[in-house]
């Protein structure tokens, strides 16, 4: 990782999904893959004190640009929302670990929810050239979906909408169960709850007779995760979950990890024992 | 000018990836260059990976087990985190302008040639006053990554029990006006772990180390010590007897008579220095202060975080996990200056500044306070060369203001010292 001053290039509001920030910083893009993200410092003074960490929403390495989708909540979210182009960014990354795409994978299915498509249209971007690549996103209303024009056209987009305003009325979990038997990897990106469903379904799906003959049932899952961040260096130990492997700290062994090895309670990420 | 990667090694990397797709390949569109390295981030190998086999510095693997065994330190997986490799000294960043200059090797620095050296502790004499508090700088080698730590005075790691402890449940931290709150819950792989860890690399960090000790019993206190006893890179020792987050923790903090035991009963377990780290949550500071130096501390440290709550309005609960935490940052650096002006009129040992120092000009109210040393903590998490610009502009201090030393500035403000006619701060 390194420290950067990156410049705005442009912003633009993405419906109510949050604003769409481009970055020029040259060598945190040439660092970047999809599913790291960056810890920008929301200010120059220290209130707020904690930087932000946004996973990449766009990486181009040619034009030596990076997307960030900020969500303006918040004192440090709202002024990072609010910097205008030519404006100087305090960037510090790439950090954390990336999705990674196997060889062998020929459908690949990649599940969103609110700006949790950050790193999935990075994915679709990436991989649409090369494989089969189908998109389900989930949103509160149609305001809450990434726009389709902004995704490759090789892409399959498929969105589900709480208040029915635009595709399946429902959730992502409601458009996957057919999903999850063709496809042979699954990458997802969104809220505890939606990962902690997709857990269950994948384990439905694997329970299920094979609708495909000769193919398994999504064997490789991976999800990148979301917690209260402090340092994102590794140090502080804020943002630690738990996995089958003891505590890992989402900015150092995540935010991507193994759906399976993840530790889910209801829902929500299971809790860290009070002693050893 | 983006930074290129060398020649040699893209090519190389396509060819791995044209003996297996290469009818895909053909058909994507992007410039030659740009899709090789997209092509061998795929598999997760970055582009030197796919080339050399080798891991690169900034490309993470994906292997959970790998990486959790150097997570936890040797815990559960001591056999994988043996072999992880030294720290990374700083990474020579390509030329840019937009890049914030990361200076290694030697190339001079400001505060070269500037006598910035203080005792920090009995017995234990530092290049400069600017320490990294514990809880906020790991064990060193993260930050070692991202800057050069060999400028700064020293270290205190991570608070280390006898035995490994898993922390407190979610969330761990909260952010407040200037400040943050945090109930980590000591979270560390024990002693043992952190000693036979550490051993290699601390040493080639370049950065004396200052083990902070944490613990329920005096035992508990001793045993620590006697773990990390000869470790390379340990100068010292510094006694969390402070520690808000763990129950009890304050115990020891909050009674003199206590806290004189801990520090007499460690002191007698080892020749290296012994730093007290008072808690601001002590009804009478002061007394804990002359209790620990009567008991033979080396140093005290002012201070550990204070008591904090928010409340989430809308889950209508605590934010914490464990309902309240320690407040740290620039919201304590008054209540902190405070305690330490008082103590330096009562004790006569060096004491360790610390509370939301962000800048040199808040090192120097410190300082004047009566401080020999600061530490930095939260600062570091918003601006990760803030230690280092401390040194900077401590140094330019000096400069400006025609000093022989830092040290003559140390409780330049306590009353009834005499003063100078008064000095020009620089930035």
């Amino acid at each position: 990782m390194i420290l950067e001053t990156g410049r705005v290039v442009s912003t633009e509001q993405v419906a109510d999904l949050g604003t769409l920030i481009v970055v020029s910083a040259p060598l945190v893009a040439s660092r970047a893959h999809a599913g790291q993200f960056v810890h920008v410092r929301p200010g120059e003074r220290f209130d707020p004190l904690l930087r932000r960490p946004y996973s990449f929403n766009g990486i181009d390495r040619r034009a030596g640009e990076i997307e960030l989708l900020v969500k303006p909540l918040g004192p440090g979210g709202g002024w990072i929302a609010e910097r205008h182009p030519g404006d100087a960014l305090d960037l510090l990354g790439p950090l954390g670990t990336s999705f990674v795409v196997r060889r062998a994978t020929t459908h690949l299915l990649l599940v969103a929810g609110g700006t949790g498509i950050a790193p999935m249209k990075v994915l679709a971007e990436q991989e649409s050239a090369r494989r089969n690549v189908t998109l389900v996103m989930g949103g509160r209303t149609i305001h809450h979906l990434w726009p389709a024009h902004r995704l490759p056209l090789a892409v399959e987009y498929v969105t589900t909408t709480e208040d029915g305003s635009f595709g399946v009325r429902g959730r992502v979990t409601d458009a996957l169960p057919s999903y999850l038997t063709w496809a042979d990897q699954l990458c997802a990106c969104g809220p505890w709850p939606m990962l902690a469903a997709i857990g269950r379904l994948r384990e439905e799906a694997a329970r299920a007779t094979t609708v495909v003959p000769g193919k398994d049932v999504v064997m490789d899952a991976q999800i990148a995760v979301e917690q209260h961040m402090g340092c994102a260096m590794g140090v502080c130990r804020a943002c630690v979950i738990v996995t089958e492997h003891g505590n890992a700290r989402v900015c150092r062994e995540g935010p991507v990890f193994s759906l399976g090895d993840v530790r889910f309670e209801g829902g929500e990420p299971a809790t860290v024992g009070l002693t050893a | 000018m983006p930074w290129r990667r060398p020649r040699t090694h893209v090519d190389r990397a396509r060819e791995i990836r044209r003996s297996e797709e290469e009818a895909l390949e053909e058909k994507a569109e992007h410039a030659a260059e740009d899709e090789a390295v997209e092509l061998a981030a795929i598999d997760g190998a970055s582009i030197v990976e796919a080339a050399t086999g080798e891991p690169e510095d900034d490309h993470a693997p994906s292997d959970l087990a790998a990486k959790l065994g150097a997570a936890v330190e040797g815990v559960e997986l001591p056999a994988l985190s043996e072999h992880r490799a030294p720290p990374r000294r700083v990474r020579a960043a390509p030329p840019s302008e937009a890049a914030v200059p990361v200076v290694a090797g030697p190339e001079p620095h400001p505060e070269d040639g500037i006598d910035l050296e203080v005792e920090v502790a009995r017995g234990l004499r530092l290049r400069n006053p600017v320490l990294t508090a514990s809880g906020t700088f790991g064990q060193g080698v993260e930050y070692a990554e991202l800057i050069d730590v060999s400028r700064l005075g020293a270290m205190v790691n991570k608070g280390t029990t006898l035995h490994a402890r898993p922390g407190n449940p979610q969330y761990r931290i909260a952010e407040t006006p200037s400040g943050i709150l945090n109930s980590i819950g000591l979270e560390n792989p024990g002693a043992a772990a952190v000693a036979k860890r550490y051993a290699r690399e601390w040493p080639a960090l370049g950065l004396p180390v200052i083990v902070n000790v944490a613990g329920h019993t005096v035992a508990d206190y001793v045993g620590v010590v006697l773990e990390m006893e000869g470790t390379p890179g340990v100068v010292a020792y510094e006694l969390n007897v402070s520690c808000p987050n763990v129950k009890g923790g304050t115990l020891f903090g909050c009674d003199p008579a206590l806290a004189a035991e801990v520090t007499r009963a460690v002191k007698a377990e080892t020749d290296k220095p012994v730093i007290v780290k008072l808690t601001p949550s002590a009804p009478d500071v002061v007394a804990v202060a002359r209790a620990c130096e009567e008991a033979g501390a080396d140093a005290l440290t002012a201070i550990n975080t204070v008591p904090g709550m928010r409340i989430d309005v809308a889950r209508r609960r605590p934010v914490l996990g464990t309902g309240s935490g320690g407040l740290s940052g620039p919201a304590i650096r008054p209540i902190a200056v405070h305690i330490t002006y008082q103590v330096a009129q009562a004790v006569a040992i060096p004491i360790v500044g610390a509370g939301g120092v962000t800048c040199a000009e808040d090192a120097l109210e410190f300082l004047m306070a009566g401080a020999s040393a600061v530490q930095v903590g939260s600062a570091t998490f918003a601006d990760p060369l803030a230690p280092i610009r401390i040194v900077e502009g401590l140094a330019a201090y000096v400069r400006a203001n025609g000093l022989a030393s830092i040290r003559d500035i140390v409780g330049a403000a306590q009353r009834g010292r005499k003063r100078d006619a008064g000095t020009e701060y620089v930035e």
